[in-house]
């Protein structure tokens, strides 16, 4: 026993070290001063293992603090008329009741068991059974401090704050039990990845029961929760006896694991059959053009279900929203009133919206997984004016496409702004819309410039490059954090455009230098 | 025509790929291109299809004594997994490709002709490419590297994967297809190697040779192949 614990802890460290150092080797610049041989440099594997034994207590504590400041603590604060006692443990009841199913440990096909069970060929039962223990202990000693620390301060008596982690433990223990039956009897394997369509209706209806029935008045008695939990401690106790004499677990893994490793393999694979999915089978569609812009009339066309349409979708949308504002306006001017001044300090925010409306990343997903993943493989295409002549036409295009909803939302903003009571500085209405307008451009240039310039993708349709997504991750958090910004509408309309227009004369002119040479297959 | 490769360089970190290559590869002949696995055969067709940057060395085209660089154009490289952009039709692919080269390609046929010299029936002609079987594909990319006559072919095991018939017409259609072009082709299988190729090259810790069949039968050649293979693999 003791060795089996010593060698699956020993597998899943090397696993989760290695793992660090692979993200590591990923960072742009880190990865050209780490050397080739990372994985045989002591000092790193030591500070690799020093972040998984962070990362190992976290687990056990991290989530759980969270779990109980923001599920049960935060959420509790919602309700002021209840009673925080009865409410804490009726909230805490409900929510165990779903992660007995939904977060099992037991039926969770990871790696880490693929890896121990099928690969490398160590008894399944003992396997299991250390893992287990060693999950559900980690259950009840991470339960323990918060259970108490919070359950104290909503005024719940000491002894059931005790009693909690193994209630909860207590409860995982009987429904795994219970699978385990279910297992002998059907031969079917419960995964905890792939829950049933009834598991998840029962999991929205105990959501519901957690949070809603407290909204409506409706609390259980503390009693009651109270007997729940003890008798669910019991039930454990009773179905340890199933989980430590079940023998069947090699065969019970073999199918859970086959199955999700199976699907492992496929993720790659289904992505390409998800990208070829939105290729429309319109056997109607054709062009007259020649060249170039057959090839792009062609895609657009075929494309439409991700570009037009979804575009298209959202200006809809967004109409739908100007006349609702609109009319709202009209019914209840005191309503515009109060709006009028967040027309004219709210633009930053507007970045974060046409950032999320933007079909730029879809746009190159789909023109690399559809078009250039295999045209970029034949040399003809890689024709240094070829490259540029498509990139003319592919900016086009994207913009055209963003422009529409980018229209719809300018307009009814400036519209809004005025229904709303207007300005004294007619200026106002068309830096808003135009800086909308320009917003819109500034997207379809970043995304098709930075897929140009940075070509992430592999042969194998993988991302390789880790400067692409720290640019995107980067795009969204500078977004994001213009929600925080409130500056006058001129003023941010004025640099917005401003920027806008410098940004697209860069991006063209470093497309125009580079993009012949990096936009390549990576290998 | 010759193709000349001068000192060619690839090292990724300390790991030096390819060393030293220096050959100079005559037009008219297929080239068979073994090494063991991991020897570098694709990352010598990636160098050479300037899809990654060589460290050291040069290549170039010798024609009448005259040297060139090597352009984008010369170069038509055939991959084993087939590559076509799936949301065209076949003929919209042709059709595509033949418009923007109008103006290198000789003697241009019509799209039909071309589907018929690669025996594509035409009931598949018209078929979006997503929906091309794995041969149907191959077919298709070889097609198009077939009618832009690239200088330089490349082929990196382009048949292991095809069913005994496709890959018959395949074999006929490459012999058909190198005169006036250098052909260089990297198989695992020495058979077809010696079936389809003129000269067989090694690629073996780095640097490129050739190994002279001079009057051995092909049994004997097999075998100092594979002697040649080990013995400097295991130097």
């Amino acid at each position: 026993m003791n060795k089996t614990l010593r060698i699956s802890f020993s597998l899943k460290n090397t696993y989760r070290v290695n793992s660090i150092l692979y993200s590591l080797k990923q960072v742009p610049i880190l990865k050209r001063l780490l050397p080739g041989t990372l994985y045989q440099v002591h000092g790193l594997k030591v500070f690799a293992n020093i972040l998984s034994a962070i990362w190992e207590v976290a687990s056990i504590f991290l989530g759980k603090f969270l779990y109980f400041l923001i599920l049960l603590a935060g959420a509790g604060m919602l309700y002021k008329e209840a009673a925080a006692d009865r409410l804490f443990l009726h909230i805490l009841f409900f929510l165990t009741v779903i992660g007995s199913f939904a977060n099992t440990f037991l039926f969770n096909p990871s790696r880490d068991k693929y890896y121990a069970m099928i690969l490398m060929r160590m008894n399944a039962r003992e396997y299991t059974l250390v893992n287990y223990g060693y999950a559900v202990g980690k259950v009840v000693i991470g339960f323990l401090p918060f259970a108490i620390l919070f359950g104290h301060s909503a005024g719940v008596p000491l002894w059931i704050c005790l009693v909690i982690p193994f209630f909860v433990a207590g409860l995982k223990i009987t429904v795994a039990a219970v699978s385990l039956r279910q297992y002998e009897k059907t031969g079917d394997a419960t995964n905890e990845n792939g829950l049933s369509k009834l598991a998840w209706i029962g999991m929205i209806l105990l959501l519901a029961a957690a949070y809603g029935l407290p909204a409506i008045g409706v609390i259980l008695p503390a009693g009651v929760t109270a007997g729940g939990m003890l008798l669910a401690v019991l039930a454990g106790l009773i179905s340890a006896r199933k989980v430590l004499t079940f023998r069947d677990y090699r065969d019970m893994y073999q199918q859970l694991l086959a199955d999700s490793m199976n699907q492992m393999d496929t993720v790659k694979k289904m992505a390409q059959e998800q990208s070829r999915k939105v290729i429309s089978a319109d056997i109607g569609i054709t062009s007259r053009k020649k060249g170039f812009e057959f090839l792009n009339e062609l895609f657009i066309k075929r494309h439409q279900k991700i570009l037009w349409k979804s575009s298209k979708r959202i200006a809809l949308v967004s109409l739908c929203l100007v006349l609702g504002g609109m009319l709202a306006f009209y019914l209840a001017p005191e309503i515009g009133e109060k709006l009028n001044r967040l027309f004219l300090t709210y633009l930053p925010y507007f970045v974060f919206i046409m950032y999320a409306v933007n079909r730029g990343t879809g746009f190159t997903r789909a023109l690399f997984m559809n078009c250039d993943h295999s045209l970029l493989t034949y040399s003809f295409f890689k024709q240094p004016r070829f490259v540029l002549k498509l990139f003319q036409i592919r900016l086009r295009e994207i913009v055209k496409i963003n422009l529409l909803p980018a229209f719809v939302i300018g307009a009814g903003l400036s519209l809004l702004l005025y229904m709303s009571g207007g300005t004294d500085n007619p200026l106002n209405y068309g830096v808003l819309f135009v800086s909308i307008i320009c917003m819109s451009i500034f997207f379809s240039v970043h995304y098709l410039t930075i897929y140009y310039l940075l070509q992430p993708y592999n042969a194998g349709t993988e991302i390789k490059s880790g400067t692409y997504q720290l640019v995107l991750s980067g795009t969204y958090l500078v977004c994001f954090f213009m929600m925080q910004l409130h500056m006058p509408t001129l003023l941010f309309g004025g640099l917005a455009i401003v920027f806008c227009v410098l940004y697209c004369i860069v991006a063209c002119v470093l497309v125009y230098r580079f993009a012949p040479k990096t936009f390549r297959l990576r290998n | 025509m010759r193709f000349v490769i001068e000192h060619l360089e690839k090292h990724f970190e300390k790991k030096e790929v390819l060393r030293d290559i220096n050959f100079a590869f005559e037009s008219g002949k297929i080239y068979g291109l073994l090494g063991r696995n991991g020897a570098g055969k694709t990352t010598l067709f990636n160098c050479l299809n300037q899809d990654i940057k060589a460290d050291g060395g040069n290549f170039y085209l010798e024609e009448s004594g005259v040297r060139r660089d090597v352009a984008a154009e010369d170069i038509g490289y055939v991959l084993s997994t087939p590559t076509v952009p799936e949301f065209l039709t076949g003929r919209e692919f042709l059709k595509f490709f033949i418009d923007i080269n109008e103006k290198t390609i000789s003697n241009p046929k019509s799209l039909d002709e071309y589907f018929d010299t690669m025996s594509i029936e035409p009931e598949d002609r018209d078929k979006l490419l997503k929906d091309y079987s794995h041969g149907m594909k191959n077919k298709m990319q070889m097609l198009i590297n077939m009618i832009a006559q690239p200088n330089i072919l490349l082929l990196d095991e382009p048949l292991t994967s095809l069913d005994v018939v496709v890959a018959e017409e395949m074999k006929q259609l490459l012999r058909s297809l190198k005169a006036g072009r250098v052909t260089i082709f990297s198989t695992h299988i020495m058979d077809l190697a010696l079936d389809l190729c003129d000269e067989i090259v090694l690629l073996n810790r780095g640097v490129l040779e050739v190994v002279d069949k001079a009057n051995l039968d092909n049994q004997e050649f097999k075998e100092k192949i594979i002697a040649a293979l080990r013995e400097e693999g295991h130097e």
